[in-house]
Parts: C-alpha cells; structure tokens; sequence
C-alpha cells in the first residue's frame, strides 16, 4: 500500500513484479522530438503467457522504452503511449478499423467496430436511441434495479463462499444485455455462452478448430434467434436494439453482426468493470470507506477501474499508408494492437499510475476508446455497474469481504477481469 | 473565415480562425484549447465538448436537438442555459466571432 499524500488515503498498489529478467528501461528522451523518426523496436522478450498473466509489468517496460514496438509474440506493432494511442483512434483515415484477415469477422461477420465512416456510421446510427441515456433513465434502469435484486438474491442464497463475478456479476450483465438486444427467445445462460465461444472465435490465432466450431455453432443459434425475434417485435415493439432494427432498411448480414458484436462486447465489460471494481475498494478499506460516505464517489471509483485495469485491453487497427506514430516509422498495411490498459497507465498523464485511486485527479481515460468507434454502450455501462450494482451490493452484503484472503485471481490482456472471487459476508 | 473565442475559467482567452463549418468542438481539439475533450469525436455521445455559449449569440445558435438534450444532462460541469455541446455547434459567418466559456471540469 503506497499512501497518497494529497487525499491521506492509501491506493491500492498494483502488483508491480517484475521479472528479474527485465532489464532496466532505457531514458525516453531519444524519440521526444517529432523529427527524429526511427524504426520500431523489436520486443522479442514479450511472451502471450506473461502478458496474460500480469501485462502491466511488461507495458511499463515498453512504454519507458518507445511508444510504439514490434511485438513478434502477438504478430502486431504495439502501441503503448497514451498519446499514440489517442493519435490513433482520431485519425481514421490513416488507422483504420477494417483489419484485413481479421478473426472477428470470420468468427462474427463484419460488424460497425471493422468497418470506417461512412460505413460504419449507417451500421452505428442503426441502433438508434436504445443505449443512449434517455432510454437509460426512463426504461433500463429499473430492469437494471430487477436483475440485481434478482441475481444478489441468488448470491446470498448460495452463501458465503459464493463467487462474485459467476454467481452475480456475469449473470446480471448477462440478463441485462439479454433485454437490451432483445433476445426473448434466450436466457441469460445462452448470451454468456454465446458471447465466450464467440469471443474465443476472434482470438483463435492458433486456428484450433474445435474453436471454430463452437464459434460457428454459437453463430448459428443467434442468426436463428434474431431471425425469430425480427419477427415477433415487429408486433410487439419495445426500446431493444432487435426491435429498433426490425423496423429498419439495413442489410440482414449487418444486423447479424453488429448483434453478434455487441453481444461479444456488452457482456464481459461491465462483468469485469463490477468485480474488478468490488475486488480494488475490498483490497483498500480506506478508499472503500470514502466511497460508502460520498455516494457521488461511486462514479469516481467506476472510471477509476476502468482507467486501472480497461476491461478491453487492446484492439487492432491498421495503417492505410506508410506514417510516423510516436516517432516510429510505420508501413502501409502495418497491423497495429492500440494498448488502452497501456495508455491509461501512462505516467507522462498519470501520477502514480499503477495505483487504484478513487480521489485521483480526474483526466480522460482511453478505457472506452474514442472517435468514430468511442464505446456505444458506455452510459449502460455506467448506469447498470456504477449507478445499480456496485452501491447496491455494498450495501446490502454487510461486511463484504474476499475470503479466503488471497484466492481471487485477475486475467487476460487483450480482455483483463477478475476469474475467480470468493467473497464472505455477515 | 469566422473566428472564435474560447475563454478559461481563470479568464485566459483564445482566439482561432476557423474554416467555415468546423464545429467548436473540432476547432478547440484540432487547436489543443485546454478542457475540451471530444472523445467520442463529435456524435454526441461522450458529454466531454461542453461549452457555456456567452449570451449574446444564442439567438444564433441551433435548436438543441433531442440527442444534445439527453446528453447535456451528463456534463460533469453544471447544465445552465448557456450550455451546449461543442461537436454540434458548427460555426459559419453567422456565428463569427462566437464567444464561449470552457467548463472548470470535463471529465
Ligand atoms: C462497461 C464497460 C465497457 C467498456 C470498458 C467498453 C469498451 C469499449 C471499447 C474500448 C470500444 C471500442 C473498440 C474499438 O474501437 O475497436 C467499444 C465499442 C463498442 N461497445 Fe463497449 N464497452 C463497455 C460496455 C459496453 C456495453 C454494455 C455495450 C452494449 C450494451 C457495448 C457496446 C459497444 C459497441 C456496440 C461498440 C462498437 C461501437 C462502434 O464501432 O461504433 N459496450 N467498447
Ligand atoms: S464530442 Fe462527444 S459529445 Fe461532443
């Protein structure tokens, strides 16, 4: 625990180990300039076993040594500068979203976060105002009020001992993403499975074709629920997406895969973002304690996750011409890995940036990417995990605690959450 | 070329001439204007372009429309009734020499 002087309150500070491999980070001052231009530096000593296990180590390491590297473990140049990564995603002319060979298009068809404006905007306009705050406050928000009671009641029927993120936070984010697709066809359990044999499909690198399988089988169930649904809302409106689209002149082959990417992308990211969250303010009694007495605090404490540990790790982008990003000399056709869990930590934004800090000076995280492609469900996000489920489990778990101390384990890079989290409470 | 004035909350002013069109929002962030974010890159959808419209040009300005008005409401600075979205402010000869305050906080 590292105490902040500013606010006397310890941050939570992150695992900072660092194989002792590693040598020293060399001084940045060299690429500082925009005129001198260099090749990418080669991170051959990067391996997807250690950035799945603990990436911030690593990104700390490169960051100190460029803002941009060719990474040979992941296949992509690495963009790990908070600044080249906002570079990044406001210039869509030179970055684009449209990865030749891209797995997420064969694994979901190709969906608004591929395609580039203007494209991509008739696909994003085609969800209307369903994710916007309006339809927010005036009818997710009380489903959002159901399914937590609904879910914290079965966590505490299970009992201390129970897992934070499988018995309530994956089954709440699962529920709600269900009601705001509108699939009333399918249950909670079938979005989790969708979405993770779907999500596995767009990182089968390795090509393993049982992979591929339970992707194309995943696949196929929601063409045919969304099939159904198309039909059955069409009589039966509400404020979901699938109703809004069963009303509108857009292409069947983009429905299918804007659906499939929101429901690979709206599941996992609030799950995480609420455990995570949970997990940092149980870890530090301190900031947990200011939380409980300034509610305000509870937004705070949401950005300040997401800035910490961004549920989406990276996403890829590729170069339409040769350019120069951070001072590195990048080809055309260059496949890119824009690293947010990297940018948020950039101490050149950030003061003490591998800490959890809810009283930190606020500044603009990248957690929800920006631009054309900036995070549509942002405000659900924020709303389901920010406004309903964090105040509400707090309050009503008294003396919510991780036990046994020591067994939640924290994954994942490209996604990062935690895996496991037995809680106890009174 | 119509012009624009972006004041700071300790009174410092910028000054920028703009190509006609460009919205408040692109002009400040293109200029880098402190406390003008523009994440979501003008859709009206981030609440991180908010600017105070100084008065006197609001008989200029546009209707705020329905997606302005939602989002208006989830500025991290106080809403007043000189609040608008920066990315759906374009401005053209008859918005020259707009004035507006930038927000203590935007985030
Ligand atoms: C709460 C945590 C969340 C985080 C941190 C997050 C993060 C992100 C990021 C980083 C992107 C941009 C990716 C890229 O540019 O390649 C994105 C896009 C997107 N997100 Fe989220 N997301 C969250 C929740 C949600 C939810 C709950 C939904 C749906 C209900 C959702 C739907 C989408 C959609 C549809 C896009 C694509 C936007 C476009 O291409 O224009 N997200 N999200
Ligand atoms: S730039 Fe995002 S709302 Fe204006």
């Amino acid at each position: 625990m590292t105490a902040l002087p500013a606010s006397g309150i310890p941050a939570l500070a992150a695992n900072t180990r660092v194989p002792a491999t590693l040598p020293s980070p060399a001084p940045d001052s060299a690429f500082q300039g925009a005129e001198t231009v260099r090749e990418a530096p080669v991170a051959d000593w990067v391996t997807l076993a250690d950035l799945r296990e603990d990436p911030f180590p690593i990104y700390r390491r490169l960051r100190a040594e460029a803002p941009v590297h060719w990474v040979p473990a992941v296949n992509r140049y690495m963009v790990v500068s908070y600044d080249a990564c906002h570079t990044v995603e406001q210039d869509a002319d030179t970055f684009s979203a449209n990865e030749e060979g891209s797995l997420m298009k064969r694994a979901m068809g190709h969906s608004m976060l591929r395609k580039d404006d203007p494209e991509h905007r008739a696909d994003r306009d085609s969800y209307g105002s369903t994710l916007r705050p309006g339809t927010i406050k005036n009818h997710w928000m009380e489903i959002f009020e159901r399914n937590h009671r609904r879910y914290l009641d079965q966590l505490k029927a299970k009992g201390p001992g129970a897992d934070f993120v499988w018995d309530y936070a994956a089954p709440y984010a699962a529920e709600n993403l269900r009601l705001i697709c509108g699939f009333h066809n399918a249950t909670q359990e079938d979005l989790q499975r969708w979405s993770q044999t779907m999500i596995d499909g767009t990182g089968n690198y390795a090509d393993d074709p049982e992979v591929w399988a339970k992707a194309a089988a995943s696949s196929a169930e929601v063409d045919a629920a969304i099939d159904e649904m198309l039909v059955y809302l069409k009589d039966r409106p509400d404020p979901s997406l699938l109703s809004g689209l069963a009303s509108m002149p857009i292409p069947l082959e983009a429905i299918r895969a804007n659906l499939k990417m929101t429901i690979g992308g709206g599941l996992n990211e609030p799950r995480d973002v609420l455990a995570t969250t949970a997990w940092a303010l149980l870890s530090c009694p301190e900031q947990l304690e200011a939380v409980r007495s300034e509610p305000k605090l509870w937004a705070a404490a949401f950005e300040e996750s997401v800035r910490w540990v961004a549920p989406i790790g990276m996403y890829p982008r590729q170069t339409t011409r040769e350019t120069v990003l951070g001072g590195v000399r990048l080809p055309a056709g260059a496949k890119l890995g824009v690293v947010l869990g990297s940018a948020n930590r950039d101490p050149k934004v950030w003061e003490d940036p591998e800490s959890f800090n809810v009283l930190r000076a606020k500044k603009p995280h990248l957690a929800f990417g920006g631009g054309q492609h900036f995070c549509a469900g942002a405000w659900v996000g924020r709303a389901s995990v920010a406004q309903v489920a964090l105040p509400g489990a707090f309050a009503e778990l008294r003396n919510l605690r991780l036990e046994p101390a020591g067994s939640a384990i924290a994954a994942g890079w490209v996604f990062r959450g935690m895996t496991s989290m037995p809680v106890a409470w009174d | 070329m119509p012009t624009i004035t972006y004041i700071q909350p300790d009174g410092t002013a910028e000054a920028m001439t703009v190509e006609d069109g460009t919205t408040l929002m692109r002009a400040a962030v293109t200029s880098g204007v402190d406390g003008i974010v523009g994440e979501c890159g003008g859709q009206a959808m981030c609440a991180t372009c908010h600017v105070y419209v100084r008065p006197e040009f609001a008989g200029r300005l546009p209707q705020i429309g329905d997606d302005e008005d939602e989002m208006l409401d989830c500025t991290t600075a106080e809403r007043t009734d000189r609040s608008r979205l920066g990315c759906q402010i374009s401005v053209d000869a008859g918005l020259d020499g707009i004035v507006v305050d930038v927000p203590a906080d935007q985030v």
